[in-house]
């Protein structure tokens, strides 16, 4: 293959099970986000507006709708005679590979594919940050320092630090010290999960790290620390613009919300720096006689004809009149039938909520029956594909999944297998 | 699916002025519905019934067109076999005017497919059609061309086709344009001819020095061919005027229209732009009976119009019954009914146009107002 300066190697293989039942049938970077976005949208828009042209996604966890939402790469302009998109899901070899066994291990199982490229530097991303990033920068400052690891970090708050992988730097902003979760930081420069490595230098140190036992094969817990130990050059890259690792139900809720309450912060709006994403085939929006919208992000294919307070709503939908919608995020192809009050709720793709359906926090005599530890800030999450039957009354912070059309079904059923996926007609 | 037919659609309609907005552009590449040009329902309905060979026959003003056709990916019309075609008029070396041998290109096209029908379209009309059964009709029928035709023939107003059948359902009088009218039959320019016959037409055409290759052309075969017509009652909007153009968009507001239009197994495909969603702002007037476009901002009240993308309307603007083409702005304050903006232009602060239903304000593409 023609050569490559640069190449992104996207991690998109991690289940994300703290996103519950939105991730039971899909990796997390394929959750829809913020009405017409899907979450590797954004990494993919950064490495197309960045110059870079050859994208590896490594994916492991049910990437069926991952493989078919990124096909050719060319709703990113990715699909290109030399580089483009390539998924790389693990495969068997004469040597027996097996599956990911770490972040780590999946880049040391794909160096031939990055060899192939014979690039200088490697990016290594995740699939599933909210963030707008000029990687072609970061690149300059790794070449600047000339190091051997440079890793992109964002100021926290003090009180938030204990959350993150923590980086502690020399005044150059060389990296002396890497805190996994430390309980007492000593500095407030989390790492973003975003890294460039000089190739030959990320080369040896996976052959290496794979060599030892010891190791879980982690970039974060076992890479990093390997070469600060080994006295290589780590610098930092400071970004000081939106970052949101959308790993939990809580931070998809408020992240989906910051695109209202701080449209400046993460500007869609951008011209310079277009999130690309695919598209889907369907007429303008609606807005009916009778409706109310009042802070809402709406897109194609969607007909509002009840009321709709700050939220985010996807293609595709349909609010009846008489519903009212507050504070939520509506993935597309859902239905809200009339009648029905949602308040804080994250409503899967296609699911259909029928009439007269209350999910709000404080609801008396509503259902305890599905509340799950994933869920907080009194945000109820509903999986893709289901019809919640109506006149249900359901409390705050639940989770309602398929398996709970066995338990419940008088409230849940599963959409039967006819009902096509939206994103088919993409 | 496969089907034995290549398509042909005429960009174009030297009978047809929609004002301002055709004045950048040529009829096809004129914006409907929020985020289509009318170009893109003739485009959909052969694609969706496995038409993998179109030609886009194009007189003049074909920038706009081109930048909306690429490649043809959108409608998956990028293939390395069959594919779309912009035909150009070809432009006389000496003269620098149009060459007599205008029909040239559309012969060359039109000889290079192997399928053995064509299925020609005009661009002055929208429907949501399948030609399958079309088709079918017409290669049973053993005529030697069809034409599908609507009953608006007295009441459409011109440009008219109206016509009178013979017993067997062929057309056997052809009135163009004619004042009176006394049938009802108006003929729309969706024809299915043999290729052969379409390039023996189009080669006397050329011989005897007519350059202008129209469905009104083909159809005066009447008197020496059997041309069957097909009725067409589903939804259809005609769009040969400005007053109609604006009809039609003001039906799309209807949601019996709007589903028969757009149907799910159907899509009407179109270029891709990657705006963000269209935001309504918390302090926003009223927004009802809208349709809507991605990165519009709504923070005024709109009533009973439709934005395509990118519109802005500020504060406290009152937007009633109008269509605003992309990337419109109407700034804080203004007040629009019965108007047609087109692309890019600004209405700046406290602006007021009033236009009639029968007779909406047409501002052209870039207009500062």
């Amino acid at each position: 293959m023609a050569r490559q300066e640069i190449i992104a190697m996207i991690l998109a293989g991690g289940q994300g099970s703290r996103l519950g039942v939105l991730t039971d049938f899909i990796a997390k970077p394929a959750v829809p986000f913020g009405s017409r976005y899907t979450i590797i949208d954004f990494p993919l828009s950064n490495c197309t507006n960045s110059g870079i042209e050859a994208v590896g996604v490594l994916t492991q966890y049910q990437p069926l709708e991952l493989n078919s939402y990124i096909g050719n790469g060319h709703s990113w302009d990715l699909d290109r005679n030399n580089g483009g998109t390539f998924i790389l899901p693990p495969y068997l070899s004469q040597e027996g590979n097996e599956w990911y066994k770490g972040t780590a291990n999946a880049i040391y199982q794909n160096i031939p594919f990055i060899d192939s490229f014979d690039p200088d530097y490697v990016l290594i991303l995740s699939g599933d940050h909210i963030y707008k990033m000029n990687y072609e920068k970061m690149v300059g400052s790794h070449i600047e320092h000339d190091a051997g690891a440079t890793i992109a970090v964002i100021e926290v708050p003090w009180s938030e630090a204990p959350r993150f992988g923590i980086m502690n730097t020399d005044k150059d902003g060389r990296v002396i010290e890497f805190e996994e979760k430390p309980s007492n930081p000593k500095s407030n420069l989390a790492s973003m999960g975003v890294y460039c490595f000089s190739w030959e230098v990320l080369r040896s140190t996976l052959i290496e790290d794979e060599k030892n036992p010891e190791s879980r094969n982690d970039f974060g817990g076992d890479v990093i620390p390997g070469m600060i130990a080994k006295g290589l050059k780590v610098f930092t890259y400071h970004f000081d613009d939106y970052w949101k690792d959308v790993g939990t139900v809580a931070s998809l809720w408020e992240a989906n919300m910051d695109l209202l309450a701080k449209p400046d912060l993460i500007n869609l709006r951008d011209k310079t720096w277009p999130v690309y994403s695919k598209n889907p085939q369907r007429p303008s929006h609606y807005f009916g006689p009778d409706s109310i919208v009042k802070n809402v992000a709406v897109t194609d294919g969607t007909e509002i004809y009840g009321e709709v307070y700050n939220s985010i709503v996807g293609y595709s939908v349909v609010i009846e009149k008489g519903a009212v919608v507050r504070d939520s995020l509506l993935m597309p192809g859902c239905r809200v039938c009339s009648g029905a009050v949602l308040t804080r709720c994250i409503v899967g793709m296609n699911t259909v909520i029928e009439a007269d359906v209350r999910a709000t926090p404080d609801e008396e005599d509503a259902t305890e029956a599905f509340l799950n530890a994933l869920c907080e800030d009194d945000i109820t999450v509903f999986a893709p594909d289901l019809i919640i039957r109506s006149g249900a009354v359901i409390a705050g912070n639940s989770m309602v999944g398929p398996k709970h059309a066995d338990i419940r079904p008088d409230i849940v059923a599963e959409q039967p297998h006819l009902a096509r996926r939206e994103m088919d007609l993409c | 699916m496969l089907i034995d037919a290549m398509g042909l659609i005429l960009a174009d309609n030297r009978r047809i002025h929609l004002g301002a907005l055709n004045v950048p552009r040529a009829l096809a590449a004129v914006p409907f519905a929020g985020r289509f040009r009318i170009i893109d329902f003739a485009l959909s309905n052969m694609v969706n019934c496995g038409i993998k060979r179109i030609g886009v026959v194009a007189l003049t003003r074909y920038k706009s067109l081109m930048d909306h056709m690429g490649t043809g990916g959108w409608w998956d019309l990028d293939r390395m076999r069959q594919g779309l075609y912009l035909i150009p008029p070809y432009i006389n070396p000496v003269t620098r005017a149009p060459d007599r041998t205008d029909a040239q290109g559309v012969i060359n096209y039109v000889e290079s497919g192997d399928q053995t029908h064509v299925i020609i379209s005009s661009s002055d009309y929208v429907a949501n059609m399948g030609h399958l059964s079309l088709l079918d009709r017409h290669i049973v029928s053993g005529a030697d061309m069809s034409v599908v035709y609507t009953r608006d023939g007295q009441i459409s107003g011109p440009p008219s086709m109206t016509f009178e059948l013979d017993g067997d359902g062929f057309i056997k009088d052809l009135m163009v344009d004619y004042p009176n009218p006394t049938s009802e039959l108006n003929a729309f320019g969706l024809i299915v001819i043999s290729r052969t016959l379409l390039l023996q037409i189009l080669e006397e055409m050329m011989a005897r020095g007519i350059a202008d290759f129209s469905i009104v052309g083909l159809l005066q075969h009447y008197d020496r061919m059997k041309i069957l017509a097909i009725e067409h009652t589903g939804s259809l909007f005609r769009i040969h005027s400005v007053a109609s153009y604006f009809d039609a968009s003001m039906q799309l507001l209807d949601d019996d229209v709007r589903q028969k239009l757009f149907l799910p197994d159907r899509p009407i495909y179109t270029k891709v732009k990657n705006r963000a969603p269209c935001i309504v702002s918390s302090d926003s007037g009223a927004v009802k009976n809208v349709l809507s476009s991605d990165g519009c901002v709504i923070m005024g009240h709109v009533e009973n119009s439709i934005l395509f993308r990118g519109c802005v309307i500020g504060h406290g603007a009152k937007v009633t019954n109008s269509v605003l083409f992309q990337d419109v702005q109407v700034s804080d304050g203004v007040t629009l009914d019965h108007v047609i903006i087109d692309k890019n232009s600004v209405i700046k602060m406290g602006g007021k146009l009033v236009g009639q239903p029968g007779f909406p304000i047409v501002i052209a593409k870039n207009s500062i107002v």
